[in-house]
């Protein structure tokens, strides 16, 4: 059961329109794993409609109806937009069981970034950069061997954290697919994989991570920062 | 359309009636392209759109550049409206998230840390109805307790909520703007979204 959920005020940021592009991925792909978190987006988008309802009126440009009517005449005249690209997007996806059951927003953003690079980080640890259309975050994915643990590290800005596959845990608990973790400056943790499964995580970084370990800078997945 | 009403209690009622002329207006755009109906809500919706983002009280945008958004967001409106769905949100609501992902485009068009990707604004905000079942009534309810319950909202409340949503600010800049600590603008939208969940709970 997924028991860790965006903050009201990250949701908050959401539905507004305001939060980044990278977290707002992060977000998009909690709420395709979880039913509680989109009714709750579903009513910030009611305040929303309630705003717009309530807004004071201005008058438009002159001849606004008639310019948009226009404009709608003119592509009404070319084709249809293209829709479902997502099943041409799956078709492209690797068999990779871990990539087997994502959310839909992650599964293209899967199929933007092949062929998956996956970089050996230390025995237990692979990571792969992805792409996502901005440059203020470090997406990525981590993947985490079966029992598998990794460097204890620290933050220096905050990172987001959503599981995709298998669990993993650390000092505080154990956590599932689906499961939305913040992590902020000076949290350090070290999240280990449980015996059954190896584990996918989906992470979004502010800023690059510090090792606390003696040896930490040998294991250290972001001591380059690339964004992308 | 609705009659208005002056007694307080039915005056409620009527705004819930002529949000659902409003549903009623956008399906005939959706399952019959029909342009009059559209054009009656591009008289009622246009100058709001345009509202949201200029008007005396804020300016979040420029006047043209409202213009150009109104353009796009009824655009879209028109597109979309074959996927509008009536027992799932109401007329406004579905407007409002067009608008927001229209505008979220328009900021990224005009943004230094754009990179190349077929990820698009529909990806991430995605309003899709999912396809499990739902509550319609609740819902439909849920609308019109959080409309009310958001016009009662102390004003310091609903303040943060409308430069988060009208002006587009994120909870850091209007702590800068307002000179207060992240904390208290974070506190403050809690504060406000309990109170509007609250009243989602009120017993029948």
């Amino acid at each position: 059961m997924i028991r860790h959920h965006p903050e009201k005020d990250m949701m908050l940021e959401y539905a507004a329109g305001t939060l980044p592009w990278a977290l707002g991925l992060a977000v998009a792909a909690h709420l395709q794993l979880c039913p509680r978190c989109r009714q709750q987006h579903e009513q910030l988008n009611v305040i929303g409609g309630s705003l717009l309802q309530d807004s004071d009126c201005e008058q438009p440009d002159e001849g606004a109806f008639e310019r948009l009517m226009k404009r709608i005449d003119r592509s009404a005249a070319e084709s249809a937009p293209a829709e479902m690209k997502q099943s041409e997007a799956n078709s492209r996806l690797p068999a990779d069981p871990a990539l087997v059951n994502l959310p839909r927003v992650i599964r293209k953003l899967v199929a933007d970034n092949l062929p998956l690079k996956w970089q050996r980080v230390s025995p237990a640890l692979k990571m792969t950069r992805l792409n996502t259309g901005q440059e203020q975050y470090e997406v990525a994915f981590h993947r985490i061997r079966r029992g598998g643990r990794t460097a204890e590290h620290d933050h220096r800005g905050q990172e987001v954290i959503l599981v995709l596959h298998g669990r993993f845990s650390d000092a505080d608990g154990v956590y599932v697919p689906g499961d939305f973790l913040v992590r902020r400056p000076g949290e350090i943790h070290r999240p280990i994989a449980t015996e059954d499964q190896e584990c996918l995580c989906f992470s979004v970084v502010e800023a690059p991570v510090a090792v606390t370990g003696v040896l930490g800078w040998l294991v250290n997945p972001f001591l380059s920062f690339r964004p992308g | 359309m609705a009659l208005e009403q002056r007694t307080n209690g039915i005056k409620v009622q009527s705004e819930h009636n002529r949000d659902d002329d409003w549903s009623t207006l956008l399906l005939l755009v959706g399952s019959k392209r029909d342009r009059a109906a559209f054009e009656r809500l591009f008289h009622h919706f246009a100058p709001l759109i345009k509202g949201f983002h200029y008007s005396r009280s804020h300016q979040a945008m420029s006047p043209e550049a409202a213009d150009e958004l109104v353009q796009e967001v009824m655009f879209r409106v028109w597109r979309k409206a074959p996927s509008f769905d009536a027992r799932k949100a109401s007329a406004s609501t579905w407007i409002y998230t067009i608008m927001r992902n229209c505008r979220i485009d328009y900021l990224r068009r005009n943004s230094r840390h754009l990179t190349e990707s077929d990820i698009e604004v529909d990806d991430i905000w995605d309003e899709t109805p999912d396809s499990q079942p739902f509550a319609v009534l609740q819902q439909r309810r849920n609308e019109r307790d959080i409309a009310e319950g958001l016009r009662n909202l102390p004003a310091e409340q609903s303040h943060v909520l409308e430069k988060a949503y009208m002006e587009g600010k994120s909870h850091s800049e209007i702590s800068q703007e307002l000179g207060l600590p992240l904390g208290t603008v974070k506190s403050r939208v809690r504060l406000a979204l309990k109170k509007l969940q609250g009243a989602l709970k009120r017993p029948e």
